[in-house]
């Protein structure tokens, strides 16, 4: 190695610590986000997705920001991917993505573009002759110190129009998903009086009959005077006409009673 | 290790998330696809505010991270509410606009 | 940077000069004012309070552009540049919207006015038919509107690139919302929005990795820093073509220039037809706007290197515009596709840089700055006029629904057919003003080819734009065709305010043309 680059090294060499914590956690983000490309379940993609940042926030870290590497794992993985997670939640977990393609060619031709771009951009990018100031200096103050200083003076504007933003969001949010009640809302007490004054039958509706064999729903109870009670059996199963009548089921049981018992009842 | 290397990672993920938006089908793949990107441009951030020795690449990446949540918030409503209208969160049903 | 023992000693006090800012901080401040009536106001009020507070904003917003006219400084720590471009910018920019929120706030034509009653009920359910019953209509569409409007105003002005992306993203997140919320074709609408949203977002991903690249090559993201790191050669030269590169691509998107023009038809006619006026004017002032400004602020030192490639997308984009605008069948596409050979049009004018004019001005600038200003108010009027012909459905779209209008309604034809004789560059319209003074321009920076292919696609977009009066005035009105609905003083004053400066600028284009001479030279 010739001792210019030798000394190019040196001035831009980071401490092995640092290495490994990159050669670990860099590959582990580059697979996690090809995991989130290529899994079929989206909720697979929104974990991975977090795994990746949850690897890029440790990178900030050992990159001297640590208010950065928090505020990553908070906003981030804590805020924005749960409410990704939340929102697949509600559109239904189980719509697996069709991963067909419809335009014939596009799928080769986009990881094409993909690679070359990202080809490009690493090989543009190679012949980089970098400094590494450190930000020992800019730090000396403690990183949030430094970070307020910069947002409260040179970038004040960019953040006081970044409320604007907060409460486009927010409105968007109540635009797009807020139902407004328009009509008056029903309460307990409207509801007992729709019922008394609707002149229907206002208790609890009797349960269906429940006899030695026969303790199912679609055997209406009997009133004392020996009539079936229609009101015990469900509307849906008295319109498919599944209803069991009454007289058929007593002489049943009465056949039943006077005869003897036999072997087994199946046969 | 030359701290060029997070900006090679960097490039890398920002380039799947590219791949991703145009290979995937459902919109919130697609949109997990741009947070990627975002997340890859906000290493670039970090990296290259270490190496120029100040902060403002940090200060902006933080900014990047606020207008992400704003647009996550945003974009989650919008898709929500076109699943809503037809059950499926899928861009190729989204096929009424054509040529 | 920070090398002092206390922070309260270091902390300089950043310097807000709320007089140079106040067009912005009216705006935004118009927003807040229509959220917090959102809450408090009885609904039925809210309508004509949320429109005259806005058009009050509009023209108080105004006045303090006129006012700070000549007066020319950097403000708020330096990150907006207050200068000649910005302010004629802003003031078109609020001169736009003023027509764009009227046309907006039309309820006559579509009763209950062009929004869906509320963006989150189900079309077609019950709850949706009680209240179009009511007449209840989405009145959060005014601070919206306001919120994106303060971004544009911001966005051509932003001195660094920091402010740059969150004007970018405070302008279009209103937009992606209020593209989704039309009353009819809802479906579409919200497909309309999601495709602008999906697309948005990721053209602002490169546009932000093009910032980081910048950032990395100049260690700071101020524009004049920037300047200064391409002047004195410093730095990576790969670090600033690729971030360029990507800037720019960012940027183009939001003009709607081709190869990343994909997402405007599909916007376009989705999108809630008012809106769709107003974007396609004040966006595009407000991205060239600042298109104009990283490209001859930041990067003016690479002039050479960017120039072919403008060079390269004016072309490919006046001739996507141009030729798939012959094969369109709906009219709100072919305005779309129009107003991407637009873009066209106006990146010629941004190709002559060392175009100087006889008094010192900036003619690559000032010409852009003109055509700006005609094409956003013809572009405003034109979709206004789409308003008004319907049938049952809705607005009626298809081409072949506007045979014959000019039996039915020959003052709407007529009108019709001057902004679209002004798109296509006839004299004594604004347009041919525009076109000669961007051709000119071009012309004056040796772009003499680019002027030749740009005079003859102007041709065969002028034949598609004739197509359409032809249509209109020699066929046979169908049967059951639609009708034009007489507006509310709303879209009329909406549709004279674009037709009678699309005149004006036409018949006496000198006053405009020498004020966007003055205000041609940018701030560092």
């Amino acid at each position: 190695m010739s001792s210019t680059a030798t000394v190019l090294a040196a001035a831009t060499d980071t401490g092995t610590g640092e290495a490994v914590t990159f050669w670990v956690l860099g590959p582990l983000a580059v697979l996690a986000a090809l995991g989130m490309l290529a899994s079929k379940k989206a909720v697979h993609s929104a974990l991975l997705l977090a795994l990746t940042m949850l690897s890029l926030a440790v990178l900030y870290l050992a990159q001297d920001a640590p208010f950065l590497g928090v505020v990553q794992v908070v906003v981030y993985t804590g805020a924005v991917m749960m409410l990704f997670l939340f929102v697949l939640m509600l559109v239904g977990v189980d719509s697996a993505d069709s991963l067909v393609e419809t335009l014939r060619g596009q799928r080769v031709a986009a990881v094409l573009g993909a690679v070359g771009f990202g080809a490009l951009l690493v090989f543009a990018l190679g012949d980089a002759v970098v400094t590494n100031e450190g930000l020992d200096q800019a730090n000396s103050e403690g990183n949030v110190e430094g970070l307020a200083n910069l947002i409260f003076a040179r970038y004040v504007f960019a953040f006081e129009v970044t409320s604007a933003l907060l409460i486009t969001a927010a409105i968007g949010a109540m635009v797009l998903a807020h139902r407004e009640r328009h009509l008056p809302k029903i309460t307990q007490r409207d509801l007992s009086v729709q019922r008394f004054r609707g002149g229907q039958y206002p208790a609890p509706l009797p349960s269906p009959g429940v006899y030695a064999r026969h303790n199912a729903v679609d055997t209406p109870a009997l009133l004392p005077d020996g009539t079936p009670a229609d009101a015990s059996v469900s509307r849906v199963l008295a319109a498919r006409g599944d209803v069991r009548s009454i007289p058929e089921q007593a002489s049943t049981t009465a056949i039943e009673r006077a005869a003897p018992r036999r072997e087994d009842d199946g046969s | 290790m030359n701290p060029m290397n997070y900006v090679y990672l960097s490039a890398v993920l920002f380039s799947i998330g590219a791949a991703g938006v145009l290979l995937r089908r459902n919109a919130i793949v697609v949109f997990m696809c741009v947070e990627l990107m975002l997340n890859a441009c906000n290493l670039a951030f970090v990296t290259f505010s270490r190496m120029e020795g100040n902060l403002d690449g940090q200060v902006i990446a933080f900014f990047v991270m606020v207008v992400a949540a704003a647009e996550v918030v945003v974009g989650l409503a919008i898709i929500v509410t076109i699943v809503r209208t037809r059950r499926s969160a899928s861009v190729d049903g989204a096929n009424l606009l054509k040529y | 940077m920070n090398t002092g023992l206390t922070l309260a000693a270091e902390f300089e006090t950043p310097s807000v000069e709320y007089r140079l800012l106040a067009p912005m901080l009216i705006v935004f401040g118009v927003a807040v004012a229509g959220v917090l009536l959102e809450a408090f106001m009885p609904r039925p009020f809210r309508h004509e309070t949320q429109l005259g507070l806005a058009v009050a904003g509009l023209l108080a917003a105004f006045a303090s552009v006129v006012m700070l006219a000549g007066d020319y400084s950097v403000a708020a720590s330096g990150s907006v540049a207050v200068d000649g471009p910005a302010l004629f910018l802003q003031g078109a920019i609020l001169l736009m919207a003023i027509p764009g929120v009227l046309a907006t706030a039309e309820r006559k034509v579509d009763v209950g006015g062009v929004f869906a009653p509320a963006g989150s009920s189900t079309p077609g359910s019950p709850a949706e038919r009680l209240l179009v019953a009511e007449k209840i209509t989405q009145t959060e569409v005014f601070p919206l509107l306001m919120f994106a409007i303060g971004g544009m105003l911001l966005f051509p002005a932003s001195n660094d690139l920091l402010t740059m992306f969150v004007a970018l993203e405070v302008l279009s997140l209103p937009l992606y919302l209020l593209c989704g919320l039309a009353r009819r074709r809802r479906l579409l609408s919200q497909e309309a929005s999601l495709k602008y949203f999906l697309l948005g977002a990721y053209s602002s991903a490169f546009f932000l990795y093009g910032v980081a690249l910048l950032y990395g090559y100049a260690g700071t993201v101020r524009l004049s820093g920037i300047a200064e790191a391409v002047s004195s050669e410093a730095g990576n030269e790969t670090l600033l073509l690729t971030g360029t590169a990507l800037l720019t691509v960012g940027l183009l998107f939001k003009v709607g220039a081709a190869p990343f023009h994909s997402w405007t038809p599909d916007v376009y006619q989705g999108a809630p037809t008012p809106i769709t006026g107003f974007m396609a004017a004040c966006t595009k002032v407000a991205a060239f706007g600042a298109l104009l400004r990283v490209l001859y602020v930041g990067v003016g030192g690479l002039a050479w290197e960017w120039e072919p490639v403008i060079w390269g997308i004016a072309i490919l984009t006046m001739g996507v515009g141009s030729v798939l605008a012959l094969t369109q069948t709906d009219i709100k596409r072919m305005l779309a596709y129009s107003s991407i050979a637009h873009a066209g049009f106006i990146l010629t004018g941004l190709v002559g840089t060392d175009a100087v004019g006889a008094d010192g001005e900036l003619l690559g600038v000032s010409s852009v700055l003109f055509y700006l200003v005609t094409y956003g108010f013809s572009t405003i009027g034109a979709f206004a006029v789409v308003t008004l012909v319907r049938d049952a459905a809705g607005e009626a779209t298809h081409l072949s629904q506007w045979a014959g209008l000019a039996r039915r309604s020959p003052v709407i034809a007529v009108v019709f057919t001057f902004f679209l004789a002004a798109f296509a560059g006839i004299p004594l319209t604004s347009g041919f003003t525009a076109k000669f003074a961007v051709f000119s321009a071009a012309w004056a920076g040796d772009a003499r080819v680019l002027v030749i292919i740009g005079v003859i696609m102007s041709a065969v977009a002028a034949f598609f734009y004739f197509r359409v009066i032809v249509l209109m005035f020699f066929s046979a009105p169908a049967p059951d065709g639609p009708s034009v609905v007489v507006p509310s003083p709303l879209t009329t004053v909406a549709i004279a305010i674009g037709a009678a400066v699309t005149l004006l600028l036409g018949v006496f284009p000198t006053y405009v043309l020498e004020l966007a001479g003055l205000a041609s030279q940018f701030v560092r």
